[in-house]
């Protein structure tokens, strides 16, 4: 799944990470089953707290239910820079007199929309208006900066040794994370319950300028970045799977603060929240301090829920990015989301495809022909709570063409409808499955955003092991039956990388 | 038996330190009005580390063991006293090679494929990567499969096989990721920008090229493995599930007549520092800019370090809170990604940058904001609140840096591998409660040269709002192709 942060990561920054969950397993199920303590309070909002003591810190891990899918067109980018909003603050931190500062940002508002209106008369706009309201926003920005208290949330957690903080943005989710010393646990308990409160969307419109340059620098630049955002957009022609997380420029540029704000208070509320705590902390204290603060918080309306559905593809489509950069091939198949059966299919010839230098894809592709230098496969793109697709991706090695890459991906393909695979395939599955639900409890980070991210779009953070039950029960014959079903040309979407018909002049150093 | 055992003990580490603001205690009713997070006060942070054994084995190899039964898993982390500083001039890019070869070429007893498939069988891992100051292997694995995982990872270091097919698949990958190197500005950035400041034909500045690896012989892998692969230059951490006693013995069948050898290290040659202060630009098709601002700096063991390193996070290196976050990011809206960084060094001068992604049309203002900030952080001293906010951040997350059993070891065996104490990161902490603001201004004006750093820029020149030109004399730079 395609996720944007806040922050980016130091210096290597933030090419868009493709996650794959570790897929978890059998070994260490019994103590987890039994270390998870779940908690649901009355206004609808779900707790896990698992103790793991072997240093006085813990992770926290609160995920909401909502993410670019709850967009449409018009409002793309909405969920993301609501993200980067609410590390502005609330009424009482990140400001120093918040009703001061209300009339000042209400008076930027009528300014930006004045603005937005008379820009989008293209060129019937009056340009000397544009330019004095263009004055007047800087003038009345200027003016509410002087409420600001910059940074002021996030240095509150630094003060207290707080590491990791950040947020991402997916399909689905929308996660804020942080591990702090364990006793600090209380003041993460008050920012956080505020912040689902009571947020104030103060440094709006210059926000929207920080969200173009991440739009810039992880999809305008990026070869992978401009393929991922096509290949999605075509293979999703109705549902909101399609819609860039970070927004098409021109909705970014005219989202409102109005806007935003009544989006975070038809997804924000309790009941759409996850909060999951990892590490030295006693669960029935835990669950006291949170019923005490986030308990607070009134229960909202049920949020609407994403109505569209895909159609049945029709015929393969075919895509191409001109980009001035070396070719990468993308290809994906429609496929049902969790809780079908198949869904879980899909997760065994993802694994048997692209994991690891033994998988089938790899040695032939990487080390049998040399066509590639790298295979990858996502079972769950770009989202796992809705029909998504499965897709294989490769980078072509020079000489070799895409088209070369692509045909030799589809005998891969054909050959899992043809032979059943190996018991001893499936077994090495299932031990990397074991193994991984293990070394999952090493981070108490990594371990509070798994069970929050099961917790949120599975319904039930059991489904971490779960899971690995039904997958250790697919057979021979479900591998067959599932690709010669859905792994065939007109469920597909393919999109290429393509170098420019007329190349700028410097594309080559 | 000759063996030495040092206690490293950190002992208990009570970090007292009163919050600013603090005045409330927390109370726990669940009636009045929410509590200020502003006013809360907690006792300080106070941990104890686990004892860290060091041994030394019959053959000169040394051994960090920290017993950790958590979970049924067994880890080793290997360091190598090698690096890519050590490459021949002629073959840049060969480490990289070793390093993916140990891994896929085979051993003495069994083919590559058959490495692959037993770990992954397995589900364990095994990884070399040297780096450009040392290298570094990995173990980790089911503590069930130990003993084949052990026997592989010390094949591996040992005596990997470099079977030709792998070594001619890896040199070919490489090729490729050199072709791909044009279409990504990141990459442009960080590789251009080493070579202006340590000097394109030093070994800390230069990269590979399409020449260079296509040079490259499985001969050369064998040399230079047998160079510098041997039990004196090589320290291992193992943590995880085991006892100290087996595992000892388990690493003496493993290594034990492993032949020790002397090694010469070959001299890495001084680098001269820039007189003037230079912009340089590569032009690229590309809507955002990327900048970097910086110059070489100090070692680690230098006293002035810890000061640098609050300076820097005050000026940067925080990535929310600091004055190039508040300024270039939030207040100005310029860019996404903007701080800074200090590395220090410890076979070369460490590296000072700033650094930045911003809009063509907006490289001039961001530049000039960078270069703003690095002035006033030496001309005037930052404020109490600054310092104050730098240090409670530093100390109260100084429990991190023990949190992780894997992490504590690994970072005893870099403090051996420089030759740093052991108890550097404790005399870190120390030093970072005295620090001053008079201590900061003094070792900003010492170390940070706005008038002599090195400023580049990666992107679409005509498009910048004003030349650079106001910074400096402006120098092109033409990519080699391949290069």
């Amino acid at each position: 799944m395609i996720r944007l942060s806040f922050c980016p990561d130091r210096l290597n920054g933030p090419a868009i990470v493709l996650v794959l969950l570790v897929l978890c397993g059998l070994a260490a199920s019994a103590t987890l089953e039994e270390r998870v303590v779940e908690h649901t309070m009355a206004n609808g909002l779900t707790l896990l707290v698992m103790e793991r003591h072997h240093a006085p810190i813990v992770s926290v891990n609160l995920t909401y239910k909502v993410g670019s899918v709850n967009e449409h067109a018009g409002i793309t980018g909405v969920a993301h820079l609501y993200e980067h909003m609410a590390f502005k603050g609330t009424r009482t931190i990140g400001v120093t007199d918040a009703e001061k500062e209300r009339p000042v940002l209400e008076e930027l508002d009528r300014i930006a929309e004045a603005l937005a209106e008379e820009s989008a008369k293209g060129a019937a706009a009056d340009q000397k208006r544009v330019a004095a309201l263009r004055e007047e926003l800087n003038k009345v920005s200027a003016q509410a900066d002087r409420f600001v208290v910059a940074s002021e949330l996030a240095a509150l957690y630094q003060r207290n040794g707080g590491v990791g903080l950040n947020a991402t943005t997916g399909k689905d989710l929308t996660r804020y994370f942080l591990s702090l010393p364990a006793n600090r646990l209380p003041l993460w308990a008050a920012v956080e319950s505020n912040r689902m409160g009571d947020v104030v969307l103060r440094e709006f419109y210059k926000e929207k300028n920080i969200v173009l340059e991440e739009r810039r620098q992880r999809t305008d630049n990026s070869p992978s970045g401009r393929l991922y955002e096509s290949f999605t957009a075509s293979a999703f022609q109705a549902h909101p799977y399609g819609l860039p997380v970070i927004g098409w420029p021109s909705d970014v540029s005219a989202l409102t603060r109005s806007r935003t704000e009544a989006f975070f208070q038809t997804y924000y509320g309790p009941a759409n929240a996850v909060i999951s705590i990892v590490g030295d902390v006693n669960a029935k204290d835990t669950i006291a301090l949170i019923e005490r603060t986030f308990g607070r918080i009134p229960p909202r309306a049920a949020s609407p829920a994403v109505r569209t559905t895909e159609p049945q593809q029709q015929g393969e489509r075919r895509v191409d990015v001109e980009f001035p950069a070396e070719p990468q091939m993308l290809i994906g198949f429609h496929k049902p989301a969790a809780g079908h059966p198949d869904d879980d299919v899909f997760d065994v010839i993802e694994a048997l495809l692209a994991e690891g230098r033994t998988s089938r894809l790899y040695r032939r592709l990487v080390q049998e022909r040399e066509m590639a230098t790298a295979v990858s496969a996502f079972s769950d793109f770009p989202g796992a709570q809705y029909p998504n697709l499965f897709v294989i991706s490769a980078m072509p090695r020079a000489p070799h063409t895409a088209a070369e890459v692509e045909q030799a991906m589809y005998e891969e393909l054909e050959r899992l409808k043809r032979e059943p695979v190996t018991a001893r395939e499936l077994e090495k599955i299932l031990n990397q499955l074991d193994a991984g639900l293990v070394r999952s409890l090493r981070s108490n980070s990594g371990m509070a955003s798994r069970l929050a991210y099961y917790q949120a779009v599975r319904g039930d953070w059991r489904e971490l092991i779960r899971r690995r039950d039904r997958i250790a029960k697919v057979t021979q014959d479900d591998i067959q039956r599932v690709a010669k079903t859905y792994l065939i040309k007109s469920n597909r979407t393919v999109a290429t990388l393509v170098k420019p018909s007329t190349q700028p002049a410097q594309v080559q150093p | 038996m000759n063996q030495r055992i040092v206690h490293i003990v950190f002992g208990v580490i009570a970090l007292c330190l009163v919050l600013s603001a603090a005045a409330l205690a927390e109370t726990a009713t669940g009636s009045g009005p929410p509590l200020d997070p502003r006013a809360m006060k907690f006792d300080p942070v106070t941990f104890t580390t686990p004892k860290v054994e060091r041994v030394v084995l019959e053959n000169g190899m040394i051994v960090y063991l920290l017993p950790d039964a958590e979970l049924p898993l067994v880890s080793i982390t290997a360091m190598i006293r090698t690096g890519a500083v050590y490459e021949p001039k002629d073959k840049v890019g060969l480490t990289g090679i070793v390093s993916t070869v140990m891994r896929t070429g085979g051993t003495a007893r069994m083919t590559g494929d058959q490495i692959d498939e037993e770990l992954e069988f397995l589900a364990a891992s095994v990884s070399v990567v040297i780096g450009a100051e040392s290298g570094t292997a990995t173990l980790d694995v089911l503590k069930k499969d130990f003993r084949r995982g052990l026997a592989i990872f010390a094949d591996v270091l040992r005596s990997p096989a470099f079977e030709a097919g792998k070594v001619e698949m890896a040199k070919r990958q490489a090729l490729e990721a050199i072709r791909r190197r044009p279409e990504n500005p990141a990459g442009i950035t960080a590789r251009e920008f080493r070579k202006l400041l340590f000097g394109a034909d030093h070994p800390f500045g230069r990269e590979s090229t399409l020449q260079t690896v296509s040079s490259i012989t499985r001969e050369d892998l064998i040399s230079f493995h047998r160079q510098f692969f041997a039990p004196g230059a090589v320290m291992l951490g193992i943590t995880g599930d085991f006892d100290k006693t087996e595992m000892l013995t388990a690493l003496r069948a493993a290594f034990g007549d492993w032949q020790p050898k002397s090694i010469r290290l070959p001299q890495i040659p001084a680098i001269g520092a820039p007189a003037a202060r230079s912009v340089n630009i590569v032009r690229r098709e590309i809507t955002q800019t990327h900048l970097r601002v910086g110059q070489l700096t100090v070692k680690e063991d230098d006293p002035d370090y810890f000061a640098l390193a609050l300076l820097d996070d005050i000026l940067g290196g925080n990535s929310f809170t600091s004055r190039l976050f508040r300024d270039v990011r939030s207040r100005q809206g310029l860019a996404y990604s903007v701080g800074s960084a200090i590395r220090p060094g410890n076979m070369a001068p460490g590296i000072f940058l700033m650094h930045a992604l911003t809009k063509a049309p907006t490289t001039y203002q961001a530049l000039s904001s960078m270069l703003g900030n690095l002035e006033r952080i030496r001309q005037e001293p930052v404020s109490d609140q600054e310092l104050q906010h730098s240090k409670d951040a530093f100390l109260n997350s100084f429990v991190f840096s023990f949190a992780d059993s894997g992490q504590i070891v690994s970072r005893l065996m870099e403090l051996d591998y420089y030759g740093l104490p052991a108890d550097f990161l404790q005399r870190f902490r120390d030093s970072v409660v005295k620090l001053t603001k008079d201590d900061l201004l003094r070792a900003a004006q010492k170390h940070l040269h706005p008038d002599r750093v090195i400023i580049l820029a990666v992107g679409k020149e005509e498009d910048f709002e004003q030349p650079l030109a106001a910074f400096g004399q402006v120098h092109i730079i033409t990519l080699t192709p391949g290069g």
